[in-house]
């Protein structure tokens, strides 16, 4: 039984209600064969959205091989044969403050530290697949972005209620995210494509500062006890990455090039950060160019992954708290209130959340558009779409909206698959990594994982 | 103000949630009318709690049981009494520091959850030895405001490059102040910003021949044609010049010499001052200017002990009380031994917390930023009738009005915790007198103002604290009185788990007339009143206070009954006078208060293992009637700032 990766109980429970277009039998015996002739995917994105959906609006209908686009997944049509529909699961591993072990277990499957005010007690899936997807390219621990990522209640501080991705190692440190799009444009692509002389100069110079530094941790971590030594350990890991970093040029081609610069003035990436704001950052302003700016971050994001300066990316659209207005939505008040601070509001909630597929419609075709030789970007890489709950005015994490996009590792998308039974989306996590050729079978908390989820390839 | 439900625009209470160190678990107002989805079984995993336990705060062993599974109870703090084996530990302590707490004696808490440790006023067994027990003492980084000011004293660097650092990490639970060295890390992108706000410090400090000659006045006469011996020697005055200050103790000489080492590589085919950027971009991405280190020196007369040297006893000092690098003064100091006494370090502190250029004000200042809910009131989410009348502008006076008023207390003032929630008087100016109500004041500077004593007296009752506490256009004394049991009493009220709020489903807000109805049934559904108990009662006392400060009499055309209690002390109080002056006499009031001091002052949450230094600023603190600048250089007198740990 052990290799049947659908239990019976479950299958026999639920197939009644779902649908079931293989032969049974099929789904309950492995495709690891089928799947050992797939290449392995090999770019990894996630994107997560604030306060779940609607759920009744999300569902598709129609049959899993034939879905019919919901209300709110409608904009995805021209790429729903790239898109796989996860539907069903539940985020069981979401013990904590319900919207922070939200955001926290999404990628770690991991409970709340602390009883529910710590941070993630695992990596986070996109950092473990670091490893093999970005070792050795300029941004070995992949690409962090978010978009309003303190809607001004953690005041710039990494949080609980808005950290998404988690050190692989230590202790699960959060991640800090990249927030302003102008200096992320220059550190990733302000010298891509320009020959400056002495370009070689200012590398050696690099280099000979960060071995210095290097010498310096190496000589006083030695002198430390275990405890410090270990953080400065850490911290001359991450000089090493920058050492190494400093050698990889990103050459330009036919597909990798500057992406366009937006012109984002009117955005205040630091809105809400500092707690000495005198209240003349006006944040209707940063709120409107949301789109324009997320849009300019999945560039980014796309081209990063274009030119191989990463393999694994990461867009963060606000914090949990998501405390911004929608002004392009004529939307005056904020997400959290049309969730639940202003009561359950599902007609303003569905309008959020179907404008949130349009912009991942820009991002499945900007990624269907890159020529990577052969095949596209989106066909070699698998794209996570998710959030920290499921039902905003409960918080309810059971049918969790989750969806995939891509093709890698053999991904099989253009379907809607309604698991029954509930199980953990920490299966899915471990589905993921299976997509990457990391044949894993537990990820996250184990008491909330039973293996990989059935007919994913 | 009346509005109608439409015009509202709640922002909910997961707003603030992190400042505020709210938990509370409903997002929203509660309907009166519908029901909650409930059932027995539910009823009987709320049993388990453990809300009753912690808030009971009554000296009798083991009332922190209540083992379960889910409790939330969370062993992670200072909280004597822990709850259930599922989040916590069993208190097996002889003196809970629960509210009540006062007359059941000391005796240190084993608990294993918590941090357990107890300090009752009365027949006290100290949790002192004769042997000095330190602590932890984790190397610290910089927080990027010691960052900042550091840099302004090193290089004159006044830019306050490290806004361009990445996110510090927060806890819900320690670390309100941002400077826990357990949470810091270092991700890939703050090694990066490092080497480029470095970078771009570097530029700005050998910018011009001006700026090099700030660096070392050999620099202002290096030209074009100056020979390389003479750009070498000025190169090496440089490198000693910065290094001891960056280092924060002298550099030895091959220290100086790997420094110069690298100004020539870096020089080799650029210019001198490329050269000399090179030394500061490597100085401030060293670990000896990231991080403040220690080893320590034995102690004079008990060489088994160790003490930080003079350096890193200066080091702690000037962050403690400064936020920055030792001035050239201390760092006198700190090389004549004075520092290495108990003595001598007090001296320094007093002189550090006088210090005629008010350097420890902004410290002080800093710590009330994080502590109450006051640093972004201009930012608060109301409604377009709410902003008419709380501006941007009041906000900012309504914060300048407590900051004020907390500098008045502790270093003019009285300069007692009680005062600071007793006082009959705030600071105003003209505007904010007219905001509030109060008779005419001329003049736009703040002065001081008494206030109707039927009303408001000390720091909570001022409209920072109220409004900064209400995070929509309603009042919610959930989270008011959240915060006063959490942050300012340190009990810690567990979070529900997955299991009740999966079975509870919120109705919709804007219910009823009043704070008190709308919460009318965390009153009567013992579910909920298990934890509710603890904090509502609190809050509703508060219920005067509109979302923006404001005095008001009545709520939706019913009059405000404000009557409360405060958990651990007995009978009622008719409102917040009566509530902050039962608050400012409860003992667990200011070792809360205290805590939180030595929590920031350690950069770590205070441990079993800080019995003794706990105690120490507890009882001094208590004796000296509960004066913070005594409180202040308490901190400096205990085993965790005077010693290091042998094995450190």
């Amino acid at each position: 039984m052990a290799q049947f990766r659908l239990n019976r109980r479950s299958v026999i429970r639920g197939a009644g209600t779902i649908a079931i277009a293989l032969p049974w039998l099929e789904i309950m015996g492995t495709s690891r064969k089928a799947r050992a002739a797939t290449t392995p995917a090999n770019r990894f994105v996630t994107v997560y959205t604030p306060g779940g959906t609607v759920i009744d609006k999300w569902v598709p209908t129609g049959t899993e091989t034939a879905p019919v686009l919901s209300p709110i997944l409608a904009p995805l049509e021209p790429v729903k044969s790239k898109i796989l529909v996860v539907d069903g699961l539940q985020m069981n591993s979401a013990v904590g403050e319900q919207h922070q072990a939200g955001i926290i277990a999404w990628l770690t499957g991991t409970t709340q530290a602390n009883g529910g005010t710590g941070y993630a007690q695992g990596p986070s899936i996109d950092q473990v697949l670091t490893t093999k997807l970005s070792m050795g390219k300029k941004l070995p621990g992949g690409l962090q972005v978010a978009v309003r990522f303190a809607t001004g209640k953690s005041h710039g501080l990494l949080s609980p209620i808005n950290a998404s991705n988690f050190e692989n190692g230590g202790k699960f440190a959060p991640i800090p995210p990249r927030l302003d799009p102008q200096v992320i444009w220059t550190d990733l692509f302000g010298k891509l494509g320009t020959t400056t002389t002495g370009t070689d100069l200012v590398a050696a110079r690099k280099k000979s500062i960060l071995d210095f530094v290097d010498k310096k941790y190496v000589s006083l971590g030695a002198k430390l006890g275990a405890t410090d030594k270990a953080k400065l350990d850490q911290h001359l890991t991450k000089i090493r990455e920058l050492e190494q970093s400093i050698s990889i040029t990103t050459t330009t081609s036919v597909t990798c090039k500057q992406p366009t610069k937006v012109d984002t003035s009117d955005y205040n990436p630091a809105a809400g950060l500092k707690s000495t704001d005198n209240g003349s950052a006006v944040d209707s302003s940063t709120d409107g160019a949301i789109p324009k700016v997320g849009k300019f971050m999945m560039d980014m994001i796309v081209m990063a992954l274009t030119c191989d300066i990463t393999g694994v990316a990461s867009l963060q659209w606000s914090d949990t708290e998501a405390k911004h207005t929608f002004p392009w939505l004529n939307l005056a008040n904020h997400h959290h209130y049309y969730q639940h601070d202003g009561g359950f509001q599902p007609t303003q909630c569905q309008q959020i959340y179907t404008w949130y597929s349009q912009m991942h419609l820009y991002l499945i075709q900007a990624m269907a558009a890159v020529d990577m030789g052969g095949h596209t970007l989106l066909d070699e890489s698998v794209v996570f779409f998710g959030s920290e709950l499921s039902e905003p005015p409960t918080h309810k994490k059971l049918n969790m909206p989750f969806f995939l996009a891509g093709n890698g590792g053999g991904l099989r998308t253009g379907r809607w698959v309604k698991y029954s039974g509930l199980p953990s989306h920490n299966n899915l996590l471990v589905s993921i990594f299976n997509l990457f050729g990391d044949t894993r079978t537990k990820f996250g908390d184990s008491a909330y994982c039973t293996g990989p989820l059935a007919n994913i390839t | 103000m009346e509005t109608s439900p439409g015009a509202l625009r709640n922002v909910g209470c997961a707003a603030n949630r992190v400042q505020l160190g709210v938990t509370a678990h409903s997002e929203r107002e509660p309907k009166r009318r519908r029901r909650l989805v409930l059932s027995a079984a539910l009823s009987a995993i709320v049993g388990l709690a453990g809300c009753s336990a912690e808030m009971g705060g009554n000296a009798t062993p083991g009332t922190g049981g209540n083992a379960g599974p889910g409790s939330g109870g969370n062993g992670t703090g200072n909280s004597g009494v822990s709850t259930g084996t599922g989040g916590g530990g069993v208190s097996t302590g002889t003196g809970g520091r629960g509210v009540s707490t006062g007359t059941g004696g000391g005796g240190v808490s084993t608990g294993t959850g918590g941090g357990g440790v107890s300090t009752g006023t009365g027949g006290a067994v100290s949790a002192c030895t004769s042997t000095p027990a330190p602590g932890r003492a984790p190397i610290r980084r910089l927080t990027h405001y010691e960052y900042n000011n550091t840099v302004k004293d090193l290089l004159a660097d006044t830019t306050s490059p490290g806004s361009a650092l990445p996110a510090e990490t927060l806890s819900n639970t320690h670390a309100i102040f941002g400077n826990n060295a357990d949470f810091q890390s270092v991700s890939s992108l703050l090694a990066e910003k490092y080497g480029t706000v470095a970078e771009d410090v570097a530029a700005r400090a050998t910018a011009t021949t001006a700026a090099l000659g700030k660096l070392h006045t050999c620099g202002s006469s290096i030209t074009a044609t100056t020979v390389t011996a003479t750009e070498d020697t000025c190169a090496r005055n440089i490198a000693t010049s910065l290094a001891a200050r960056a280092y924060r103790r002298p550099a030895t000489t091959a220290e100086l010499d790997e420094l110069v080492a690298l100004y020539k590589t870096v020089r080799t085919g650029r210019t001198f001052a490329s050269g000399v950027a090179g030394m500061i971009e490597a100085l401030l991405q060293s670990p000896d200017f990231l991080y403040r280190v220690e080893f320590g020196v034995a102690d004079a007369t008990k060489p088994s002990l160790k003490r930080p040297t003079g350096y890193e006893m200066a080091t702690r000092l000037s962050y403690l009380f400064w936020g920055t690098m030792p001035d050239p003064a201390l760092t006198t100091i700190a090389a004549n031994g004075t520092l290495t006494t108990t003595a001598g370090v007090l001296n320094q502190a007093k002189a550090m917390l006088d210090d005629s250029a008010k350097r420890s004000h902004t410290i002080t200042a800093y710590f009330f930023d994080s502590l109450l809910p006051i640093n972004a009131l201009p930012q608060l989410e109301r409604n377009d009738d709410y902003k008419k009348v709380f501006t941007p502008a009041i906000a900012t006076l309504m914060h300048q009005e407590t900051q004020r008023f907390l500098e008045y207390e502790i270093f003019e003032g009285p300069g007692t915790l009680t005062n600071i929630f007793t006082a009959p008087y705030t600071f105003v100016n003209d505007a904010l007198a007219a905001y509030y109500g109060m008779p005419a004041v001329t003049g736009s500077a703040l002065q001081k103002v008494p206030t109707d004593t039927k009303k408001r007296i000390g720091v909570l009752t001022q409209g920072g604290f109220m409004a900064g506490s209400t995070v929509s256009n309603v009042t919610n004394p959930v989270l008011r009185g959240s915060f006063v049991v959490q942050k300012l009493m340190c009990r810690v009220i567990p979070l529900p788990t997955g299991d009740i709020l999966a079975m509870v489903k919120p109705p919709d807000p804007y219910s009823a007339a009043t704070g008190r109805e709308r919460y009318a049934l965390h009153r009567t559904m013992d579910v909920c009143n298990t934890c509710h108990q603890y904090m509502d009662p609190v809050g509703l006392t508060f219920e005067n206070f509109d979302p923006i400060g404001q005095w008001r009499d009545t709520e939706g055309g019913e009059t405000i009954d404000a009557s409360g209690s405060l958990p651990g002390t007995t009978g009622t109080v008719s409102g917040p006078v009566e509530l902050m002056q039962k608050l400012a006499s409860a003992d667990v009031t200011q070792t809360c208060f205290a805590d939180h001091w030595m929590e920031y002052a350690y950069g770590r949450p205070l441990e079993t293992a800080d019995a003794c230094t706990q105690q120490t600023v507890e009882n001094t603190f208590r004796s000296s009637g509960s004066n913070v600048k005594q409180l202040l250089l308490a901190l400096t007198q205990t085993d965790a700032f005077l010693y290091l740990s042998p094995s450190q």
